[in-house]
């Protein structure tokens, strides 16, 4: 019962994720400044993990969650990173 | 007390879904990077926060699911790491394109150009 609820709402909600997946991409390919790129694949990495989370109970799998923590961490030591090196034109301490 | 759960996880999702499309589609028509900034926080906290605890609660309500304990506290755990992480990057970021003045724009007011120049 729950389970076929479940499925019709993949057919509603796989798309929305799909395109904006896609328009994330274009904005991360054509982005005129480097902060443009990586606001982009900020936004796409954190999207990527919520969908990571949905696609687990989909595939009724855990291991697709730990994947997820680990992008959503990525993705702030890499804001992090390119803030320190446009600020002081180094990367360290 | 379950399928309140589940139903209320789901509506997370979809909410969450259109507030993912709604960013992108922001991100990629706003003019300038520190517009874009407002989109991108659409796009993360509506778009990935809220679908995340979403399948939490969502998995705390099925039935079906031979791990849902493992994956609605993953689930939690990783809303409130990008629920924290988001908006701290996004602010280093900013104030990076600031300082680094790689962003062309005319403001009508720079309360930090004028702190800066003191």
């Amino acid at each position: 019962m729950l389970e076929s609820a479940f499925m019709t709402l993949m057919k509603f909600v796989i798309p929305l994720y799909l395109l904006a997946f896609i328009i994330y991409g274009i904005r991360a390919f054509k982005g005129p400044t480097i902060v443009d790129i990586i606001l982009a694949v900020d936004c796409l990495s954190f999207d990527i993990a919520a969908f990571m989370a949905i696609l687990a109970v989909y595939f009724k799998s855990v291991f697709l969650i730990s994947g997820a923590i680990i992008l959503a961490l990525w993705a702030y030591l890499l804001d992090i990173y390119i803030a320190k090196h446009l600020v002081s034109k180094e990367v360290g301490v | 007390m379950s399928e309140i759960l589940f139903y209320l996880g789901a509506l997370m999702i979809v909410i969450g879904g259109i507030c993912d499309l709604f960013g992108a589609l922001g991100l990629l028509k706003f003019p300038n990077f520190y517009v874009r900034l407002h989109a991108a926080t659409v796009g993360t906290i509506g778009g990935a926060v809220v679908p995340l605890f979403g399948v939490g609660f969502l998995a705390l309500g099925a039935d079906f699911l031979p791990h849902k304990y493992a994956i609605a506290g993953a689930s939690f755990v990783t809303g409130i790491i990008v629920l924290l992480a988001a908006p701290a990057g996004a602010h280093a970021l900013a104030y990076a394109a600031h300082k680094a003045r790689i962003v062309k724009w005319q403001p009508k007011v720079d309360h930090l150009a004028e702190v800066r120049e003191k």
